[in-house]
């Protein structure tokens, strides 16, 4: 709740265009927003843009956020609809300019040397099960899996029911299984 | 067959989501399904497998400058607005004296003025053509159906 107070009164200052209130904002999520970033696009130059995209979205709309609106679940959105943006150019691309199997967003934590080279084969495989992922299951799978948050933050940020959120991620893992599955 | 409920409950008894009441009632409903335990083993895997695996990190260097680059990135921003809003003064401005000087000149050929006149009805029927086109592919464009 404070932080959300505190969000809310640095966006009035960032749209009476207070810089240093916008550096604060930046340094507060710019490594939430990269990672969010990251785990909807699987490639960490994109995902550095994207995140600088949004902030300069929320420079530029800052006069349009309500003060009583939470920050966060906004900024969030912005997030999501870039990364749409960039999933749907690179579609648009007869000849990608990335190969997302080559880029290892993911990887195993540094564990038994005995096991690592299976370790790792195994990321490559949950890498490649998740970009194939379509983009709703491949986000609820991110914030659940990687981002670690609880059913009522994810439907905080998403604004559906915690219900929704069980049911989304029910489906979800249950694609990523039969994936993997395929893959083994 | 499973019901649909302890299905998605399963999601939630994996994360430990469910009231205490309603993991009694998921686990006495996992003790007589054979296929619902299938799932939950499968889901379980699922989640060892994905927590034995992290983001991968980028250099601290990357954050000490992500400020900066962003600075740079709304300084630009600011120079092409106004170097748009310039330009666009600068064209009507010109287009204006266009009119005035040379269309509703007298002196001027005619041959000259429907040579110039046709030119850039063209280049403005060519300019709407695209832009049209632009903006009907992006309304058709369907993000919901963005899959890699």
């Amino acid at each position: 709740m404070e932080t959300e107070t505190e969000d809310s009164k640095l966006m009035a200052k960032i749209a009476g265009g207070d810089k240093s209130a916008m550096k604060l904002l930046v340094d507060r999520y710019k490594e939430k927003a990269y990672y969010l970033a990251l785990g909807m696009v699987g490639n960490s130059d994109e995902a550095y843009d994207v995140s600088q995209d949004a902030f300069i979205r929320v420079y530029r709309s800052a006069k349009k956020f309500h003060s009583g609106s939470r920050f966060f679940p906004w900024f969030y959105s912005i997030i999501a609809n870039l990364c749409k943006d960039v999933l749907a150019r690179r579609m648009k691309k007869e000849v990608p300019n990335i190969d997302i199997d080559d880029c290892e967003f993911l990887l195993a934590e540094e564990g038994n040397p005995e096991s690592v080279v299976l370790e790792k084969e195994q990321a490559r495989m949950v890498r490649k099960a998740i970009m194939k992922l379509p983009l709703e299951d491949r986000e609820i799978i991110m914030l659940k899996h990687f981002r670690d948050m609880s059913y009522d933050q994810i439907a905080a940020l998403l604004n559906i029911p915690k219900g929704t959120v069980m049911s989304r991620l029910y489906y979800a893992r249950k694609k990523l299984a039969a994936m993997l599955e395929e893959f083994d | 067959m499973s019901d649909d409920k302890y299905k998605i409950m399963l999601s939630g008894y994996i994360d430990n989501e469910l009231t205490p009441d309603e993991k009694r009632e998921f686990e006495a409903y996992l003790e007589q399904d054979a296929e619902l335990q299938k799932e939950y083993e499968t889901f379980r895997k699922l989640k060892e497998v994905t927590g034995a695996m992290k983001y991968a990190d980028i250099p601290e260097v990357v954050w000490e400058n992500y400020w900066a680059g962003l600075y740079r990135k709304l300084e630009r921003e600011l120079g092409w607005i106004f170097l748009s809003v310039g330009a666009i003064i600068l064209l009507a401005f010109g287009c204006y004296h266009l009119v005035q000087d040379f269309f509703f000149d007298p002196r001027q050929s005619l041959v000259l003025k429907i040579a110039i006149g046709s030119g850039l009805l063209g280049l403005v029927i060519l300019l709407v053509s695209v832009i049209r086109e632009r903006i009907f592919a992006a309304v058709r464009d369907r993000y919901d159906e963005v899959q890699r």
